[in-house]
């Protein structure tokens, strides 16, 4: 069966560049498209605002800077992608990352998940918490979970 | 996402000297600025006491958590400090403060600090928490107490 969709999840921090040029470098090779996908954690405003940890003009604030941070990185990533004559569409989606991310993948039946490394889990209780994991345990096709940036590196820049 | 592997006890502050909310920040903006976490004592200071005009950090059940993005630190960081008398934060229950986290991130990690904040606030709505924090003699004990909360 080949891959033709590959839809890449990004935290958007510096860490998040390499499961995208995995992405890149793989669907180069397959010739296939990518869908880079970045989720901006509206629950995690609506926690802190129901616990009056943070305000509703802060959270504002927060959520319009979440959102520039979002389309900086995901622009990018496109332009990377460019770089190397790979489709890429980009999506700033919004809401509680798993669920947006694997409705992403149903929606536009994709045939692979690629995502960054999973951090170090310490209780079954953190499986629940962590959006990585449960994206891991969640998506409708087979997860890619990329590691080994030095590799990583060489397969984007050999593309 | 667990705060303990921010939170050293180089930068927890067993009994604060300060009284007033101004003075808890600034006295642990101080420890953050000794260990080399904040590059901009002033601007650190100034951006939090900013955020504290909005409303007060001061949440309830004795704890504050004066925070705020700022170009002042380079990434994350994370200070405590214990008032044995309290503080008045103008706290939303009017109760005084015996707990108080100063945290601050660079705006360019916004999304890591908006786990962490959560995090943290999860983990003081927990009365045997917030207690063992109370009770602690140390500040290694203090970030104790946050790994096996968070384990």
């Amino acid at each position: 069966m080949a891959i033709s969709h590959i839809v890449v999840a990004l935290a958007g921090g510096p860490k998040s560049a390499l499961p995208a040029k995995y992405a890149i470098a793989l669907a180069g090779r397959l010739n296939a498209r990518i869908t880079a996908v970045h989720v901006v954690n509206e629950k995690i405003i609506h926690d802190l605002i129901k616990a009056k940890v943070v305000v509703e003009q802060e959270a504002r604030a927060y959520y319009r800077d979440l959102e520039d941070q979002g389309w900086t990185f995901l622009k990018k990533i496109k332009k990377l992608s460019e770089s190397k004559n790979v489709s890429c569409d980009i999506q700033l989606l919004k809401g509680i990352v798993h669920e947006q991310i694997v409705g992403k993948i149903k929606d536009s039946k994709a045939d692979l998940l690629i995502i960054g490394q999973l951090k170090e889990i310490l209780s079954m209780k953190e499986v629940y918490i962590e959006e990585g994991e449960r994206l891991f345990w969640e998506a409708p096709c087979p997860v890619l979970v990329v590691k080994n940036q030095e590799m990583v590196e060489a397969l984007f820049k050999e593309l | 996402m667990r705060i303990g592997e921010y939170l050293k006890k180089e930068n927890c502050i067993m009994d604060l000297r300060a009284f007033s909310r101004e003075a808890a920040i600034e006295e642990i903006t101080e420890s953050l600025v000794r260990t080399g976490k904040v590059k901009n004592q002033e601007a650190f200071i100034q951006d939090v006491l900013e955020r504290e005009k909005l409303g007060s950090t001061g949440i309830g059940l004795k704890v504050a958590i004066p925070h705020a993005p700022t170009e002042a630190v380079d990434t994350f960081v994370i200070g405590f400090g214990r008032s044995e008398l309290g503080i008045d934060f103008q706290a939303i229950d009017d109760e005084k403060v015996h707990l108080v986290f100063v945290m601050g991130t660079n705006p360019q990690e916004l999304s890591l600090y908006l786990k962490l904040l959560s995090e943290l606030s999860r983990l003081l709505r927990k009365t045997d928490f917030r207690e063992a924090l109370l009770k602690a003699a140390s500040p290694d004990e203090i970030v104790d107490i946050f790994k096996r909360f968070e384990a």
